[in-house]
């Protein structure tokens, strides 16, 4: 996969139109539909262009019908096609979510591997952009816990050409996130598909005291808080996992274990939220080298708020400090979670 | 409507205006086995005689299917008996190169597309969810949750456009799925895209238990095809001559590029919805009667005699092939399947990720301590 | 799977003919339910089922002959009723009950107040590495949680040997040759004491508190008895100067050869050597010899490992290096845990006897007393000879005086007479 820009800023957005026009060129099989990508270019602009250059067997509008869409890009691909196919919010995913869970996911374990369905998802998630009702929603955890999706998402906009070009070319469906209060973050960058791994997570930012793990559009926000907890003297590690499904246990494992603290960070619901998992899993691999608990640092258990309480509910960087002060430094224990009056031994 | 058939049968039935279903189901052999010669040509005579041997074959299969079940050998079997004219009229209607989209309850027309009778029983022996190569014979897997599998076939025909190849879908639902909304948005993006898809719609008066008068305040379910500009067919379903045209004329209008047909055949399910349904409690034996009284097979075998086209001993002899079918597939049934739980894990991506990989080693390791231990 | 033998139906009868049955195979009966019509000689009998279950097998065909005795029905457990049988899309659930696979599990340990509560994993990992009972620890944490500096505490001092409670901090000096009769050594600096004028409170914290506990706990749970002997120790001291001389850079001191003939006692005493873990009597294959040393952090109890492979001389050397590296503060924590029985030394304190504690788990403590020259029967005359005091504090659970008396009478031997100890080396 050569790239199709010298190192250049650019934004996510334009990294991820640049990264489905390459796709597009490369292979013949690939086709781009949704809701409003082909003439509009899409209500991000992540489809911009790619309508005209490619042509309307290529890249075009559907009827407004969310099940249609991925229904119909299921039927594609049993007939040897690529689809990527895009839910204009991630809300708006709702309506496909049996084609996505009863099919997508399904219908190459039911066939024995007979039938390969390597479509991606795009949608739009999370908050942070002051949007009304519906259009901030953080839907990971339905997908990743779906056996048979692959649930990826990109923090950063020379990550998400990365990734986008690599989901596409994967022979899994892949569920592919955009954090879409970063559309417009800016990175100067080569755009290139090689590089780490679809199933891989990065260390985005080395440090020994505590593992900070995140994705998508928190791992800005946690990185701000690792600058900030260093003025505090606490040298935090970043980690952000890319794909959500499948994990990838050995990066985070080997981190821990060296830390001995980790805190994870995401903008979705905390209970039964994607950190659970992570925290599970921590506590079952690095048990005996943790010195206190894995905290969760995430939205509240509510709808995702209104834009005038917004701010509230995601996570901050004061929030993640609070939680690195809770880590047990000194020898001194979380005190939330103990008994008051210490009726035991 | 331009015939280019090459068989010498009428493209299309007499229809309503444009694109509304005539106002009485279309028939081209009334129950008693009469041509209805105003309605149009029949199909060849060789034609039928195969539609008549595989409806033969399917209820036979069928029926063994049925008495498997109560035998505790499948674990469910929904029944298609009395829907066979459906079954073996629409899909002998297809060519090579078209796609079936079926439900569970379309395992005769998956046998008569020519896919082994045991794989067809895969799915509901519980032995794994399908158990045939899709490509192989250009069958789906049994789709369970209704309508959805609508949209598949929309999107399959619709590549096959883009890609310049000719390729029609077939997809059967019945009337519950017209209900939900994976059907009516299939209808819709078929209509839009002009997909090359065929819509055979068994109406058989029943979803599970629910009748048709719960389910739709449509004159006909074959009317909602003029709400996408789709030209919907009323016929008779259990006129194997009737699906059979219609369908074909059908293809031939979705390959030709004028998009999709919605085809709605009256019919009936004459077992309950499965082996474990009791239908007494929400139908009464008088109108299974009534159906029993225009069954497929009785009706074109008595068209058959009359022509000449079959004896007694072409009957026998249709039997006989028959039970051999039944006699074979009983025989196959018998053999257990081993089932291999390593391979739980081997077809969730194309290559098990690391944690399927540790969760595999895990249960094998289980089974190999409980092994030990006996 | 019961079979029902055709019963004697009246005087003494061989055999019936069975005439209908009255149920079929996979019908479900009663107790009593009548299964089967039979004509005996006499007349037409129905028979009834003393069981109840499922009808698996009948053993007669209408019309034919069984003999009394021989079975006529067999009837298997109910069925469950929990099966669903078959349902609207599938098999239903079934009653089979499955096979478990057996797992040899680890029962958790005796925690009369639940799980004991450590700060994090990793310190536990730590407490648990370094043998540390955690039970015996004090947690310093709110609500008593057990933080990181108690373990490294605990791991320092180790367990208290409860040796005497009533000495002040006073150095010990083990290896010193006890030649004269005054065993007093020189006396260190004692912690604060408090003055006349006013009242001074000394917390008990770190290694003191650690100490007090294990104490409080040996007489808590053992219910120990003592004995004691007195010992002329005249020979062996002669003894002793004589092997010194051959080997003056090897020294074997008073304490090593005490411990050397603890050990050789204990091959024919292993009861005091053991401990109790539950309700069960352990007694190891290897002697852990630990000895009571003072230093300016107070009591600490080495642990001479494996003394049981060890020559006096060898003894000899490794308590010298204990002591010393005790009073450095350079233990580790296997060098002060892990002992199996404990000798103590207070004669260096200048007294004769002692009712010393238990270092718990262990079940026998042996004490030396201060060696002075004493008035004492030789041959029936009255003479001066060097006499030293010796006590055995032990567990009664684990043994009588019988074999406590017999385990301090061995070694007060080996003391008294150096030779015999011979035929058991």
């Amino acid at each position: 996969m050569t790239s199709t820009l010298d190192a250049a800023t650019v934004t996510m957005a334009g990294a991820l139109n640049t990264a489905l026009a390459d796709a597009l060129a490369a292979d013949q099989g690939v086709v781009v539909f949704g809701e409003d990508v082909g003439t509009l270019g899409g209500v991000f602009r992540v489809t911009d262009g790619l309508a005209a250059r490619f042509g309307q067997d290529r890249v075009f509008d559907t009827p407004l019908a969310e099940a249609g869409i991925v229904g119909t890009a299921i039927g594609m691909a049993m007939n040897g096609l690529r689809p990527v196919v895009e839910m204009q919010f991630d809300a708006f995913a709702y309506p496909a979510f049996e084609q996505v869970t009863s099919h997508l996911a399904k219908l190459r374990n039911r066939t024995r591997g007979a039938v390969s369905l390597p479509i991606v998802v795009r949608i739009p998630y999370g908050g942070g952009i002051g949007g009304v009702e519906h259009h901030c929603d953080s839907s990971e955890a339905y997908y990743a816990h779906t056996p048979g999706l692959r649930v990826v998402t990109p923090a950063s906009p020379a990550d998400a050409y990365r990734l986008l070009r690599q989901s596409i070319d994967c022979p899994d469906p892949v569920i592919f996130l955009e954090p879409k209060r970063r559309y417009w973050s800016k990175e100067t960058a080569q755009l290139e598909a090689g590089g780490p791994a679809l199933d891989q997570a990065a260390v985005v930012k080395r440090g020994t005291d505590v593992t900070l793990i995140s994705y998508g559009g928190t791992v800005a926000t946690t990185l701000e808080a690792a600058a900030a907890a260093a003025e505090e003297g606490w040298d935090a590690e970043v980690i952000d996992l890319r794909s959500l499904s499948p994990v990838d246990d050995r990066t985070l494992t080997e981190s821990v274990r060296r830390t001995g603290r980790a805190v994870v960070i995401h903008e979705a619901a905390g209970f039964c939220g994607y950190g659970a998992e992570i925290a599970a899993r921590l506590s079952e691999r690095c048990f005996h080298s943790l010195q206190a608990p894995v905290l969760r640092v995430t939205g509240f258990d509510i709808p995702y708020p209104a834009p005038a309480l917004e701010g509230h509910h995601l996570p901050s960087t004061d929030r993640i400090l609070d939680a690195l002060a809770r880590l047990q430094w000194d020898d001194e224990p979380d005190e939330r979670w103990l008994d008051s009056g210490g009726a035991h031994a | 409507m331009t015939a280019v058939a090459a068989h010498p049968v009428s493209s299309s039935p007499p229809a309503g205006t444009g694109l509304l279903p005539s106002g009485e189901p279309w028939q081209l052999i009334d129950p008693a086995g009469q041509p209805v010669t105003e309605a149009g040509p029949l199909p060849p005579d060789p034609t039928l005689t195969e539609l008549y041997r595989r409806m033969v074959i399917g209820r036979r299969f069928d029926a063994q299917a049925t008495a498997l079940t109560k035998q505790g050998r499948l674990a469910v079997y929904p029944s298609s008996h009395g829907q066979d004219a459906c079954q073996v009229g629409g899909v002998l209607a297809l060519r090579e190169q078209d796609w079936l989209f079926p439900t569970y309850r379309d395992s005769v027309a998956i046998v008569t597309r020519g896919v082994d009778p045991v794989e067809v029983l895969s799915l509901l022996r519980g032995e794994w969810h399908c158990g045939y190569d899709p490509h192989q014979h250009r069958v789906a897997p049994q789709c369970t949750p209704l309508a959805t599998n609508t949209l598949h076939a929309v999107g399959l025909a619709h590549a096959a456009r883009l890609k310049d190849e000719d390729t029609v879908a077939l997809v059967l639902l019945g009337d519950g799925a017209t209900s939900e909304g994976d059907t009516h948005e299939a209808l819709n993006f078929a209509a839009v895209w002009k997909a090359p898809v065929v819509f055979l719609l068994q109406n058989n008066g029943y979803a599970i238990s629910v009748p048709l008068a719960k389910q739709t305040a449509a004159p006909s379910l074959a009317h909602k095809g003029i709400g996408y500009g789709i030209p919907g067919e009323l016929i008779d379903g259990n006129d194997a001559a009737a699906v059979y045209t219609t369908v074909q004329a059908a293809v031939e209008r979705a390959a030709g590029g004028q998009g999709p047909t919605l085809i709605e055949a009256l019919t009936y399910r004459i077992e309950a919805h499965t082996n474990a349904d009791d239908a007494t409690r929400y139908r009464n034996s008088d109108e299974v009667a009534a159906w029993l009284a225009r069954d497929p097979l009785t009706r074109l075998e008595a068209y058959l005699r009359s022509a000449g086209q079959l004896d007694d001993d072409g009957a026998g002899r249709l039997r006989a092939e028959a039970e051999q079918f039944a006699a074979v597939l009983r025989e196959r049934m018998n053999a257990d399947v081993p089932a291999d739980p390593a391979e739980l894990f081997a077809h969730v991506y194309a290559e098990p990720t690391a944690p399927l990989r540790e969760q595999r080693d895990s249960l094998l390791a289980e089974l190999r301590d409980a092994g030990e231990q006996r | 799977m019961p079979d029902f033998l055709l019963p004697d139906l009246g005087e003494g009868l061989a055999e019936a003919e069975v005439i209908e049955w009255r149920v079929r195979v996979g019908d479900q009966v009663a107790t009593d339910q009548t299964v089967v019509e039979v004509e005996t000689a006499k007349a037409a009998v129905e028979v009834p089922v003393p069981f109840a279950g499922t009808v698996t097998a009948l053993h007669a065909d209408p019309g034919t002959m069984v003999a009394v005795g021989q079975p006529l029905i067999t009837v298997g457990p109910a069925a469950a009723e929990e099966a669903s049988g078959n349902v609207l899309i599938g098999y239903g659930t079934t009653a089979s009950p499955g096979t478990r696979r057996r797992r040899g599990r680890r029962r958790p340990q005796n925690h009369s107040a639940g799980p004991v509560r450590v700060i994090s994993p990793l310190v536990r990992k730590l407490a648990r590495d370094a043998g540390l009972d955690l039970t015996a620890i004090h947690g310093s944490g709110p609500s008593g949680i057990i933080r990181r500096a108690d373990i490294e505490l605990a791991a320092q001092a180790n367990q208290a040997a409860p040796a005497t409670p009533l000495a002040p901090a006073m150095p010990l000096a083990p290896a010193t040759p006890i030649t004269s009769a005054t065993p007093v050594t020189s006396v260190p600096s004692a912690p604060s004491a408090p003055s006349a004028t006013e009242t001074t409170r000394i917390p008990l914290r770190g290694t003191r508190r650690a100490i007090a506990d294990k104490l409080t706990r040996s007489r808590r749970e053992i219910p120990e008895a003592t004995v004691w002997v007195d010992v002329d120790v005249t020979d062996l001291l002669t003894v002793r100067t004589q092997l010194n001389a051959r080997t003056p850079d090897r020294p074997v001191s008073i304490l090593a050869l005490f411990a050397r003939f603890t050990v050789l006692a204990l091959r024919r005493y292993p009861e005091l050597n053991a401990h109790l873990d539950g309700d069960e009597i352990v007694i190891p294959d290897h002697v852990h010899l630990g000895f009571a040393a003072q230093t300016d952090r107070g009591l600490v109890v080495p642990v001479v490992r494996d003394a049981h492979q060890l020559s006096a001389r060898d003894l000899s050397a490794a308590l010298t290096a204990h002591t010393a590296a005790a009073r450095a503060g350079q233990l580790s924590p296997a060098e002060l845990t892990g002992g199996t029985i404990t000798v103590n030394n207070y004669g260096v304190f200048g007294v004769d006897g002692s009712a010393a504690i238990i270092n718990h788990p262990e079940v026998a403590i042996i004490g030396l007393g201060r060696i002075i020259d004493r008035p004492w029967v030789v041959d029936g005359e009255l003479a001066v000879r060097q006499v030293t005091e010796l006590t055995l504090a032990f567990d009664h659970r684990v043994c009588d005086g019988g074999t406590a008396g017999g385990f301090l009478r061995t070694l007060a031997d080996y003391l008294e007479d150096p030779v015999t100890a011979l035929g058991d080396l």
